[in-house]
């Protein structure tokens, strides 16, 4: 498998990881104020790799290649990075963006960086009965096959967000910090383990 | 009416300014018809690129920078292929400038 590359290449910590998966961090979304106000068309019309359609959207669009990532640059200064796949990426990305505005004439700073949210995703490699995990687990969750595939599973402790799927493919958001996403997965294992749909 | 300038540029359209300029020169026009004539010319370009060509080509290589600024998209490609129906061409760095046309009818 692509994700919980983990495996076998690296021995799982089974005391953090009692299930034995780790799940992967797929998109981190973070914050960093420049601290300047900024001229978005100046900036779109200088920098690479630029969108500006205020019509549209009242930010720059702008990306780089390394790490992967995406940013929203407004005219106060605030920026939104997104895409990087650990909390490290997203600050290097945030901070590379931040060198693009100085580079145009900008006196940008790099003030209160923030990770805003976490997802993460693995999967179990077994079946889930939806229906008896939502009616057990009413109290949490959310199933409604017409509207969406998924069972929406807002943990309290964490305060975390989980969608667990039929396939037993399972994404967990909402975390701000990568060992509540763990954690989250932690607790969610053994009730996914007695949902476990048996093939006929 | 707006026009779209990108196409004095071209080879056709610089040929045009040079004549013009060469005629505002010597006095046999006045520089107001020359400005007249060149909007003309965009005009022409626009409509005749619109009706009478029907020729397409696809264009495929490495996007090496993109800006979308003032509704004017402007793509860098590296190493791009340029397929049209009877033959292609490898071009090691384009660049295109593209204008959204729905802006001429506002």
């Amino acid at each position: 498998m692509a994700d919980q590359g983990m495996e076998g290449s690296q021995p799982v910590d089974l005391t953090k990881h009692p299930s034995g998966i780790v799940p992967t961090l797929q998109n981190i979304v973070s914050t960093v104020n420049l601290d300047c106000k900024l001229d978005l068309k100046a900036i779109a019309l200088q920098a690479r790799n630029a969108e500006y359609n205020p019509k549209r959207f009242a930010a720059v669009i702008m990306r780089i290649r390394e790490p992967k990532t995406t940013a929203l640059i407004f005219a106060s200064g605030k920026m939104v990075c997104t895409g990087a796949k650990s909390e490290h990426l997203s600050k290097l990305a945030a901070r590379k963006y931040a060198r693009i505005v100085q580079k145009l004439g900008f006196p940008a700073k790099f003030k209160d960086f923030k990770i805003q949210n976490i997802v993460g995703s693995c999967d179990v490699k077994f079946p889930i009965r939806l229906e008896g995990l939502a009616y057990s687990h009413s109290a949490f969750s959310s199933y409604e096959p017409e509207l969406f595939p998924g069972l929406i599973y807002r943990m309290k402790q964490p305060k975390i967000v989980l969608l667990i799927f039929v396939s037993g493919k399972i994404v967990i958001t909402g975390a701000k910090m990568r060992d509540e996403t763990y954690t989250a997965f932690e607790n969610i294992y053994p009730v996914l383990s007695e949902f476990r749909k048996v093939q006929q | 009416m707006a026009t779209f300038e990108l196409y004095r540029r071209s080879t056709i359209g610089m040929c045009l300014t040079e004549t013009l300029d060469e005629m505002v020169q010597s006095g046999t026009l006045s520089p107001e018809l020359a400005i007249q004539v060149l909007v003309q010319f965009d005009k022409s370009m626009t409509e005749a690129l619109e009706s009478q060509v029907k020729t397409k080509v696809s264009i495929k290589g490495h996007l090496h920078t993109y800006r979308f600024c003032d509704n004017v998209w402007t793509f860098i490609l590296q190493d791009a292929m340029f397929k049209s129906e009877d033959r292609q061409e490898n071009v090691s760095r384009v660049k295109i400038v593209a204008c959204d046309s729905k802006l001429l009818t506002q």
